[in-house]
């Protein structure tokens, strides 16, 4: 027999420098590269040189202290109402006893699967000029502007506060509070000594996150928000309407200051959670107590009820012949007379598809080879790799346009392409997609690796037959992820399309400025059929697969 | 009787939980559930705490019902495998807990935790952190924590089994230590014999939901009433008694009546004396030596046995043994084990 390897050159070694080294590269130019620029264009003055002027005139002109001071006002009122109505249904989840809880655990998420104005399009429907309740109740009631998009926002962060809320009250042990029980601790005590302290990072890093979505969302300020002039609509107006492109990237620089501090409070809460987390966590089981559970139950299904109606009544209004006029059943609505038509939903479905294939083939090779490199090298890495969840969509957005619309640089090809579109939807979403993969990779058993490279197989060969496998539900999760928000996302995109290429979430919003409120509804209702269906298909192939694990074992 | 559990029955769906369970705790007693898991050892433990309901039954303290009265009430300080300690609070703050909650004046709690970090032997720790510190020493501090407010039963749901071995053994010592110094009368889970037969004054031996046996260490080791106890109990040499008729018919003496398949013999690993001869019946399979006792494995007409002998043994594999049991040493245990192919 011969001896296996004693060639200088190292096959599994290159395999690992190349699966880290070509997505690091595109990290550099697609994320990196752009946050550059964007830096470099808000310090540069007309005549081309350098110097904090940009910033001087943005802060002591009129319209951005308006609208920032709009912007804080809707952020900070949006803040206080998703916190306390996350709050309550994150509680009422994981802490109360009632009937019906898949329910409120199906409509939470439904945000999420919704491009963000639809929202101010159901709000429109309900509570507009036309809207149901002004004409059932002869009222006089106007949406648009601060309280349209405050609602809207609202429901549109819910799910984020009750995510992270929730996923906090999950790690407190059942057995934490029987001992605080047993020590004599009343139920209002156990949640005072227990809960609000576990809780009181995620509370806050929730408030951040609703606080940064909702100043740097695009849709709803541009359906809802009228003449109430935000952060989010100023930066498109300043670059788009006014071709300012350094006043824009000096708003866009602003807006990371929040995320900045946000950034920061979740790694604290992180590492607070590192030091507690037990290996065997018991789920707390609440009993019924009804003087805690009805109240609770009564305000988490109004609160439910309140997103239902909202994007119920956007689907209901897209099948209605003349909005609140003549509710007869009708499809009309759904013959877009917009030019284009449905083209969009089809390069939109195409785009997301790209941004899927193409974003978890990158992430698994990155992560694959990550945790192949020395331990001080790969952490570095790894905090580079999570960083594009601290750039909000918008300023992203205003990155690429910065950055690939200059015919300085070669990459000026891909501008107005569909590809273009579908990299700033992976690396808007790359942290996401990044961590999941990388727990998935956490809770691969080395001894499988080892035991397959002992029987001979080469790394390539053992991350095909035994990795892939392993984390293919992680794998599965990631590709529906980067396509759903790809589907629904506008933030990110609105600087990106052209005439020729539009998206989805753009047609609706172009729809509805053009006064074709039910056609955009229409529009609207098919994008989150795409989306459900797909949430649909992912659920049934993660279920298929967790039974051939269950059959193997 | 200090502590009684009397008739308790918990049904899960369909699932029998404890089936009329009956159990007593005298003044000062160190009472352990012993029994694999799923026997309701833990059931048990937490329905005396008032965490679950009991269905049918009645859990009586100085004879007093405590039906309905919420865990909170009963006075009683709990241990967890889990520690359990609260991650936000200090070392100080948890093991003051209960005092706070008892508006005990900040002072008194002050003494106690210092008096109580160093019974507990870790007096530098008042205000770390849980996640600062080792297993064994959480543990510690979560002793600590339910004895600070005096219980009037201190519960310990198998406290030791998330330590390591070395780390375990000193802690048992402790508890020990700690229940004879302040008499507190304590129930203990575990599913480890040797930790019962350490630390019980009285050992309850439980299978399926219900009460196999109960009585002191010796009793259970010594006297096995069942099968199911002699094999839970450290090793024994099961044997039928048809086998023993043959081959041995002077252990029968102290066999009850009763059916042969009723009652099997139990002879202990160490009542069995061996000697060499080249005309003895039984031939040495195996030879295990452990260090301070030598196992060996045997072929004989009583069929496969296990001897233990102290320290290391001059016998070889394929040697010819004789074998000597005392009748004293052969116990009839009830044959409560349903026979499985292996």
């Amino acid at each position: 027999m011969k001896a296996v390897s004693s060639r200088g050159f190292d096959g599994d070694k290159l395999l690992t420098i190349t699966c880290v080294v070509i997505p690091l590269v595109a990290l550099a130019l697609f994320f990196l590269y752009p946050m550059y620029i964007v830096f470099i264009r808000s310090i540069t003055l007309p005549d081309g040189g350098l110097g904090l002027q940009n910033y001087i005139e943005t802060l002591s002109s009129t319209g951005f202290w308006r609208a920032t001071r709009h912007s804080m006002l809707m952020g900070l009122t949006t803040m206080v109402f998703s916190v306390l109505f996350g709050f309550i249904i994150a509680l009422g989840l994981h802490r109360c006893s009632f009937k019906g809880k898949w329910l409120i655990r199906a409509v939470i998420i439904l945000p999420l699967l919704a491009p963000s104005l639809v929202q101010a399009l159901g709000l429109i429907f309900l509570l507009g000029r036309n809207g149901v309740i002004n004409r059932f109740f002869g009222l006089e009631l106007d949406i648009y502007g601060f309280w349209g998009l405050t609602i809207a926002n609202t429901l549109y962060a819910l799910p984020q506060v009750v995510m992270i809320i929730s996923a906090s009250l999950v790690l407190l042990d059942q057995r934490l509070y029987e001992a605080a029980e047993i020590m004599g601790a009343k139920p209002l005590r156990q949640f005072r000594d227990l809960t609000l302290p576990a809780i009181y990072y995620a509370v806050l890093n929730a408030a951040f996150v609703v606080f940064i979505i909702t100043i740097t969302d695009f849709g709803n300020a541009a359906v809802i928000g009228g003449d109430y002039s935000v952060l989010a609509t100023e930066i498109y107006t300043q670059v788009i309407g006014l071709r300012n492109f350094n006043m824009g990237a000096v708003v866009g620089i602003m807006l990371l200051l929040p995320t900045v501090i946000s950034y920061y409070i979740e790694r604290k809460a992180m590492q607070r959670q590192q030091g507690k987390t037990s290996t065997n966590i018991q789920a707390f089981v609440p009993k019924f107590m009804p003087y805690r559970d009805v109240p609770m139950a009564v305000a988490c299904y109004l609160i439910i009820g309140a997103i239902l109606a909202v994007i119920a009544i956007v689907v209901y209004a897209s099948f209605v012949k003349l909005w609140p006029y003549n509710f007869d059943f009708t499809f009309k609505h759904f013959d877009i007379t917009l030019a284009g038509g449905y083209s969009s939903l089809w390069i939109t479905i195409a785009i997301s598809l790209g941004a899927a294939i193409g974003g978890t083939f990158l992430i698994f090779i990155l992560s694959f080879g990550l945790l192949r490199l020395p331990q001080k090298l790969s952490q570095a890495l790894q905090v580079l790799a999570a960083m594009p969840a601290a750039v909000p969509g918008i300023v992203l957005g205003l990155a690429y346009i910065l950055t690939f619309n200059s015919t300085s640089t070669p990459l000026h090809v891909l501008y107005g392409t569909a590809i273009l579109i579908a990299a700033i939807n992976f690396y808007h979403y790359h942290t996401q997609a990044f961590l999941t993969v990388m727990t998935g990779f956490r809770q691969f058993p080395a001894a499988l690796e080892e035991a397959s490279s002992t029987l001979g197989a080469g790394l390539g060969r053992t991350a095909i037959s035994v990795i892939v496998p392993f984390i293919a539900p992680m794998l599965v999760s990631v590709f529906f992820f980067l396509f759903m928000r790809s589907m629904v996302t506008l933030s990110a995109v609105i600087f990106l399309t052209t005439p020729q290429l539009d998206v989805a979430a753009v047609t609706i919003m172009r729809l509805d400025d053009a006064g074709l409120t039910s056609q955009a509804a229409a529009f609207s209702t098919c994008v989150m059929a795409v989306v459900c269906l797909s949430l649909g298909i992912m659920k049934l192939i993660l279920s298929m697969q967790s039974k051939n694990k269950v059959g193997a074992a | 009787m200090y502590l009684t559990v009397r008739n308790a029955t918990k049904l899960y769906g369909s699932f029998t939980a404890l089936d009329d369970v009956c159990i007593s705790i005298e003044q000062g007693e160190f009472v352990c559930l012993l029994g694999p898991s799923g026997c309701g050892k833990t059931t048990l433990l937490r329905l005396i705490a008032g965490l679950t309901d009991i269905d049918s039954g009645e859990v009586t303290l100085e004879g007093e019902s405590l039906s309905g009265l919420p865990a909170r009430k009963r006075g009683f300080g709990i241990v967890f495998q889990s520690y359990s300690l609260f991650p936000n609070m200090t070392i100080a703050e948890n093991i003051g807990y209960g005092l706070k909650i008892r508006d005990t004046p900040v002072n008194q709690i002050n003494t106690r935790v210092t008096e109580l970090l160093d019974l507990i032997k870790l007096p530098q720790i008042a205000d770390k952190f849980p996640g600062q510190l080792s297993g064994g020493q959480q543990q510690r501090v979560a002793l600590a924590r339910a004895i600070a407010v005096d219980p009037r039963v201190l519960l310990l749901d198998e406290p030791l089994s998330a330590l390591d071995a070395k780390v375990r053994g000193d802690l048992r010592d402790e508890i020990l230590q700690l229940q004879r110094a302040l008499g507190i009368p304590t129930l203990m889970v575990t599913h480890d014999q040797e930790e019962a037969l350490a630390l019980a004054d009285k050992i309850i031996c439980m299978n399926q939901g219900a009460v196999v046996q109960a009585g002191t260490p010796k009793e259970l080791y010594q006297k096995p009433a069942t099968r199911f106890v002699a094999d839970f109990m450290g090793t024994s040499n099961l044997i039928k008694t048809e086998v023993i008729r043959s081959f041995m018919p002077e252990l029968l003496g102290m066999r009850p009546e009763g059916d042969d398949e009723v009652y099997d013999a139990c002879i202990r690993p160490e009542a069995i004396k061996i000697e060499p001869n080249v005309n003895g019946d039984a031939l040495v399979k195996s030879i295990g030596f452990l260090g301070n006792l030598s196992k060996i494995k045997l072929e004989s007409t009583l069929g496969d046995l296990i001897v233990e002998v102290h320290g290391a043994i001059d016998l070889e594999e394929n040697q010819n043994v004789s074998l000597q049991i005392n009748p004293a040493d052969c116990n009839w245990v009830l044959n409560d084990v349903v026979e499985t192919a292996s």
